[in-house]
């Protein structure tokens, strides 16, 4: 293996892990109920706990 | 008025279901009780109120019926719930109940107190309280011509006079009783947050149904101005309102707004900030006079619990638990809760009926009495003639086109969808094919190449395709939704919803289903039965959300020649149906109840803004492009590692994907999926789909991407998916296969977000029973779908 090539594949797996932990971060959030639940309300989305019926 | 009830004795009372269409009657009582029964009082069926009945559904259930100038839909067994009589007959007239208005004191506070300066916006459902708030705050919130729009508080910030304002827009509401969710949350959110000011929206076209909410807000005493929105329908209308005189019968600044275009809200707020300012000396409110007794009893409760304000205290007597459990914990609340039973014993013994009608007929009194003195109809209208913006009924709720006409606007929807979709899609095509070229070109050879042509540009890209197709669909939703048509297609289709065992208003959530399941999960809060609640939310996901889409778009577009738009459609007509079914097995099964009635107001009908079908859009557009730089770009990173790790020398790009992690998974899970006519490929694109749907489609790119010759010429997804082959050399893909998988993506369990949602509202034993339930159905149904298709 030559060097680029050595660089590239540490490049690559340092991508798939911030993808990998970014995933399972944002999975973790939403199932809690503190995250971007997707309802596109950002920071504001339904899922903050603010008033229970 | 008990003598005005001797004389209704005298009239012949009849059921309003028996009678015929276009014949105006005046409501004597409405029988039964509990939450409905109060619905309706709120919506005006109240003693001595004329109803017009326009016209049956064209399914015959429900009906519709004007009252106080409102179209309000209700059913055959509901509407016999409700005593009418003659509208000439001699009858009590609710002018009479009219005792003016009192006055109370109340000190002055600081609106600093709590550092924040808050006003809360409250109204009926569809009054335009949304909107304002948009104006006001710059806020993008949704909004929609029909009631149920906002399911929680929104907060937003203004300034006006250098001083920093909190606007909290509360749902919509008809009245502030313990009956439904909705009503609860406000009036907790009031007791808790104690806003400096009340921002009431009032529909200018609907005064007197409108002014109710009025009448319980005042007695709150809280500083109180009331927003004339749709200010120019009134004017149109031809009506004269005095606002003057309003103001000075309520106590309360008015002022006339016309909130979707802006007009009078520098007005409202200024008045606001004025009636906020005042609150700092001692005031007095103005209440409405419920009559010597009633106003003696409050007075005398009133004083043994000082801390409780009017609105309370008149709850208390009302036997409102909520209110009740409040004197929990006081030293004479047993004393106080006695004495309130007695003088509700009293109060209905001298007015020969039961409280909530007594104190709903008196609040009716007043607005009667009041609008009496301050409005002027036009002369011109007559009893039962429709408002303008109902015109249009007659051709869409019409008896025999009313179906055709919803099936040809949906029909409509989504072949715009695919057609005037599919020129933008091309461009954008093309300039994602010549990126991944240029990059293919320019990069050497690598694994970092690979990754960002076949994981990046391959996964995102082939999911990006489709944003103007999602931008069209939602801006078609949005004008349905703005002109007030979802709440007739309501109309047309309650009776079905009625058979299969679903409430109504379940519409609604289902409606919001088809952009997203999360927020339609968390609509169905408007329903009030937890049972009908948890059939609505475990059915939800049926409604085919916009995520979904992009899938159905590839392959629609790659399999199917002709009619595109009817298949998309019916794959959407096969969500219903699913749905339809699971309500009425569950309804009759494990969450077996006793149907709720349903009653749902007409809203006229409004010209849709191109602001606002704009805003929609543009919220959508930019949700989705956020999903594509985080969740759909790591997860397409994802995929692309487990399908191109470990690598072995001397294998095919075939070879390579099907002996990777992902290959290995997938041909794990191809036994499952190999009766239905999937591929593993196929199999672990809807296993990926779990973090949100639209990595279907991303999956299956970086999959078919990476099987293509790193020299050949990029071709499209779609390309891909009509060439791709087995090892045998038969194609992965027919119309046959394509169907069954777009019904089992339809189908199978929602993403995580909704699962999630489904947990925060039902509970984790739901969610499992949907996992379990959906994936089954969705299996059982592609497995039907393709060994029958496959045989003909």
């Amino acid at each position: 293996m030559d060097t680029l090539t050595i660089i590239q594949t540490i490049v690559v797996l340092g991508i798939v892990a911030v993808a990998l932990v970014y995933v399972l971060r944002r999975v973790i959030k939403t199932t809690r109920g503190h995250g971007d639940c997707g309802c596109g309300h950002g920071k504001d989305c339904h899922c903050k706990d603010k008033k229970k019926w | 008025m008990n003598k005005n009830q001797d004389k209704n004795q005298e009239n012949v009372t009849r059921l309003l279901d028996n009678e015929p269409v276009g014949k105006t009657v005046q409501v004597v009582r409405v029988m039964g009780d509990g939450a409905f029964r109060q619905r309706l009082l709120e919506m005006g069926f109240v003693r001595g109120a004329k109803v017009t009945v326009l016209k049956n559904a064209p399914l015959k259930d429900p009906v519709e019926y004007m009252i106080m100038g409102s179209h309000i839909s209700l059913r055959h067994s509901e509407a016999a719930q409700i005593e009418v009589t003659d509208q000439d007959a001699e009858f009590c007239d609710m002018e009479d109940a009219f005792n003016g208005i009192v006055e109370t004191e109340v000190a002055g506070v600081d609106p600093m107190a709590d550092n924040v300066l808050r006003v809360v916006l409250i109204g009926n459902p569809n009054c335009g309280k949304t909107s304002l708030f948009n104006n006001v705050t710059g806020a993008k919130e949704k909004v929609g011509n029909y009631g149920g729009v906002t399911v929680d508080s929104k907060e937003g910030w203004f300034s006006i006079g250098g001083r920093k304002v909190q606007l909290v827009d509360l749902p919509g509401t008809y009245s502030l009783t313990e009956y439904s969710p909705e009503e609860m949350y406000v009036r907790t959110y009031i007791r808790d947050n104690h806003p400096d000011a009340i921002l009431n929206i009032v529909d200018a076209g609907n005064l007197e149904r409108n002014l109710y909410l009025t009448t319980q807000i005042m007695d709150m005493n809280i500083p109180l101005v009331v927003a004339l929105n749709m200010w120019d329908e009134l004017e149109k209308s031809g009506d004269k309102l005095d606002i003057e005189m309003m103001s000075r019968l309520l106590g309360a600044r008015m002022v006339p707004l016309t909130a979707y275009n802006g007009h009078g809200v520098k007005e409202v707020l200024q008045a606001t900030m004025d009636a906020i300012d005042e609150s700092e000396q001692e005031t007095l409110h103005h209440n409405v006079n419920y009559g010597t007794l009633i106003e003696d009893s409050l007075k005398e409760l009133g004083d043994m619990c000082p801390e409780l304000d009017r609105y309370t205290v008149l709850k208390v007597i009302e036997n409102d638990q909520h209110a009740i459990q409040l004197l929990d914990g006081k030293d004479n609340a047993d004393e106080v809760k006695q004495t309130a039973a007695e003088m509700r014993q009293r109060i209905e013994r001298d007015y020969n009926d039961d409280i909530v009608s007594i104190i709903t007929d008196l609040k009716y009194g007043f607005v009667r009495g009041a609008l009496a003195e301050a409005l002027t109809p036009n002369p011109e209208r007559t009893v039962g003639e429709t408002k303008p913006g109902y015109s249009m009924d007659r051709l869409l709720t019409n008896r025999w086109l009313a179906l055709p006409i919803l099936l040809v606007l949906m029909w409509l929807m989504f072949e715009a969808t695919f057609t005037l979709g599919a020129y933008p899609q091309e461009w954008i095509e093309s300039g994602i094919g010549w990126i991944g070229e240029w990059i293919g070109k320019a990069m050497p050879d690598g694994i970092l190449r690979d990754l960002i042509v076949d994981g990046i540009i391959g996964g995102v890209g082939g999911v990006l395709v489709f944003l103007p197709q999602i931008l069209i669909l939602f801006f078609f939703i949005s004008l349905l939704e703005d002109s007030g048509y979802m709440a007739r297609a309501a109309f047309i289709v309650d009776r079905v919803m009625h058979r299969v065992g679903l409430h109504g208003k379940s519409f609604i959530p289902y409606l919001i289903g088809f952009g997203c399941g999360v927020p339609a999960i968390m609509a169905t809060r408007t329903l009030e039965n937890r049972r009908d609640r948890i059939v609505t939310i475990l059915t939800v996901p049926f409604m085919s959300c916009s995520a979904r889409l992009p899938a159905y778009l590839l392959l629609v577009a790659a399999f199917f020649t002709a009619n595109q738009g009817l298949i998309l459609m019916s794959i959407y007509l096969i969500g219903i149906l699913v749905a339809a079914l699971t309500a009425i097995v569950l309804s009759k099964t494990i969450l077996k109840h006793d149907k709720t009635q349903f009653v749902m107001e007409l809203p006229p009908y409004r010209k849709p803004t191109a602001r606002n079908a704009t805003i929609h859009m543009w919220s959508k557009g930019k949700q989705y492009l956020q999903k594509m730089g985080t969740i759909i770009l790591a997860a397409s990173i994802i995929v692309w590692a487990l399908g191109y790790f470990p690598r072995h020398e001397g294998q095919t790009p075939q070879e390579q994907v099907e002996n990777s992690y992902m290959g290995k998974m997938g041909k794990a899970i191809e036994p499952i999926v190999e009766p239905l006519g999937f591929n593993w490929q196929m199999g672990v694109s809807v296993l990926t789909g779990a973090a949100a749907k639209e990595i279907v489609v991303s999956t299956m790119g970086v999959l078919y991407t990476g099987e293509a010759d790193a020299t050949e010429e990029s071709t499209s997804l779609k390309e891909k998916l009509q060439t791709a082959t087995k090892p045998d050399g038969e194609h992965v893909f027919n119309p046959i296969i394509a169907y069954s998988f777009m019904l089992f993506i339809l189908l199978y369990f929602p993403c995580i977000a909704a699962l999630a949602a489904i947990k925060r509202e039902a509970g984790w034993k739901w969610v499992a029973f949907e996992v379990v339930y959906t994936t089954g159905v969705a299996w059982l149904v592609s497995f039907i779908f393709y060994q029958i298709a496959i045989r003909l």
